[in-house]
């Protein structure tokens, strides 16, 4: 933003470049102001005030008694269930989603391509009270497949199963994991050529070969970036898991939830914010990385 | 032998996708009386109050995220492909930051934040959708563009004597139709289906209503989950293998 209100430096970028269409707009990034104040207002200044609020004692003073609360249970265990759930999660929809991908590009059919893009499309963005009680119907105490295997003598919840539980929630994530999955890794799959099969081939590697020096190596870092995409759609899914348990997992966005509906009430008036600030310094670490190895990758697999 | 595993897979990923549904469906068809199916969860559904009401909250909403996010996202891409390279990257990076963020983090930070005058209307949340769109709706429209020789078909146009509003809505907006389709396609799926913001924000929109009444009736739960996904699956599957098309072309050229 600094750099944009600085005309001398860009009117000697743009006689430098000397573009037909430098010109006229090369004081000030005036195409721009919409994009900058809409983000400004409806973004930075929100996070820029809940970071505020994080480290405010309740007379407003600067504390940081909120931030030590995050690790002392019952916040120090939901911060380390939402990190288990984030990490369980990524890899239960990580793996299965790659041989999705794999599958699909093998088929290589166009057709089947765009159908197998719009369902992930739509699955992917599948949520919430209406997902958990699809599953509901399938997994449910008196769902489909329970009623099933009880009818051959396999009483799932009497050996303990429930979806209302962390087993439970991993499943019902991986509905809307694997097509994120699905969509985030087959850019990196299609960029594997054939052509490097084959040549790997005709100079006599074995396809175990090919895999370990070649197509392992490429696809590790894409692999890594979409595995920590996973983990923060699971470490921060609030409504399929406000919908599914019923307060008998400590997750921090449902603590935040209740925080902020004021079900429960606390002597910190800011912990929510305090919570907040947590889950947006966890998110950071995976998203970072993340957006740096998708920025890398991305110039070559075009 | 070598796409029968691949074949294998594809039929379990089937079943994983489609099962679900089924059972959901068929358990909303139930008469409470075990042993036979019909329609009398879907009936319950419509004679609960509010159904009409919360559904036109959420078109509305959608329909100003949908035209918030042209209006911003259009003319910023455009002009970043045309006269603005050196500040794409700079766009890039912002673009994606709301992906960074929690929403259920940022919608503590909005409930504290955002301008009073928006903190008292429902329409705060179509301003919120935009920017946790952003991240989907910016590359959809970057692509798009990438695609077409824009600069050459605008100073012609210019050459021609077009003014710079004339451009872009005879020029540049019939050129990108397929990535704006695309754009607004992750627009609608969004504000359909968002349920974090609105209940943090305590808003009633449609999927909040679907969640309360869900509590009621667990067979007309069902139904209303297996109405819900059905009506915003059509419309979304819909738009995107109907609208695709397109923008898939365009993806190819680029």
């Amino acid at each position: 933003m600094k750099q944009a209100t600085n005309p001398n430096v860009d009117m000697k970028g743009a006689l430098s470049k000397g573009g037909a269409f430098h010109g006229f707009m090369s004081k000030f990034p005036l195409p721009l102001v919409p994009l900058f104040l809409f983000l400004l207002i409806f973004f930075m200044w929100p996070i820029g005030a809940l970071t505020g609020n994080a480290f405010k004692s309740n007379e407003g003073a600067l504390t940081l008694s909120n931030i030590s609360l995050l690790f002392q249970d019952p916040y120090r265990l939901a911060f380390k269930n939402s990190i288990t759930l984030g990490f369980i999660s990524a890899l239960v929809g990580a793996i299965p989603g790659l041989v999705i991908a794999m599958a699909i590009e093998k088929q290589g059919s166009q057709t089947l391509k765009k159908f197998v893009a719009s369902i992930s499309g739509v699955l992917a963005n599948t949520g919430g009270v209406p997902l958990a009680f699809m599953f509901l119907a399938a997994f449910g105490p008196a769902g489909l497949v329970i009623s099933a295997l009880k009818s051959v003598g396999l009483d799932l919840y009497g050996l303990g199963f429930t979806l209302f539980s962390f087993t439970g929630l991993v499943i019902v994530y991986a509905y809307f994991q694997i097509p994120i999955m699905v969509i985030v890794v087959t850019p990196a799959l299609s960029a594997l050529r054939t052509e490097w099969k084959d040549s790997a081939a005709n100079l006599g590697a074995s396809k175990i070969q090919y895999w370990v020096r070649v197509g392992i190596p490429i696809l590790l870092p894409s692999f890594i970036a979409c595995f920590l995409l996973l983990f923060a759609s699971a470490f921060s899914a609030f409504a399929t898991a406000r919908a599914l348990t019923v307060g008998n997992i400590a997750l921090v966005p449902l603590q935040i939830g209740s925080l902020v509906d004021g079900n429960v009430t606390v002597n910190q008036a800011n912990l929510g914010y305090a919570l907040a600030f947590g889950m947006i310094i966890i998110s950071l670490l995976a998203m970072i990385p993340y957006i740096w190895i998708q920025s890398r990758t991305s110039k070559w697999q075009r | 032998m070598k796409n029968l595993g691949s074949k294998l897979v594809l039929i379990i990923t089937g079943i994983f996708i489609f099962f679900p549904l089924y059972a959901a469906t068929e358990f909303s068809m139930r008469n409470g009386a075990e042993h036979t199916h019909g329609l009398t969860a879907y009936r319950w559904i419509f004679e609960q109050s509010g159904f009409f009401e919360n559904l036109a909250i959420t078109a509305r909403i959608t329909v100003l995220a949908v035209i918030l996010n042209l209006l911003i996202m259009v003319p910023t891409v455009t002009w970043l492909h045309l006269s603005g390279q050196r500040y794409k990257r700079l766009v890039e990076i912002l673009t994606i930051l709301p992906l960074i963020i929690p929403v259920v983090a940022l919608a503590t930070g909005a409930q504290l934040a955002l301008p009073s005058i928006l903190q008292n209307t429902v329409y705060e949340l179509s301003f919120m959708y935009v920017v946790v769109a952003m991240p989907y709706t910016y590359r959809a429209l970057d692509i798009g563009l990438s695609g077409h020789p824009l600069a050459t078909l605008t100073n012609a146009a210019r050459n021609l004597g077009a003014s710079w509003v004339r451009v872009l809505t005879n020029v540049i907006v019939p050129t990108i139709r397929p990535s704006i389709l695309a754009a607004l396609f992750l627009m609608v799926a969004l504000s359909l289906g968002e349920f974090t913001l609105a209940q943090l924000l305590h808003w009633s929109t449609f999927p909040v209503w679907v969640t309360n009444t869900s509590q009621q009736n667990i067979i007309g739960a069902t139904a209303l989950a297996v109405g819900s996904l059905f009506f915003a699956w059509i419309l979304l599957f819909g738009f995107t293998f109907f609208g695709g098309k397109k923008s898939n072309t365009v993806q190819e050229e680029a």
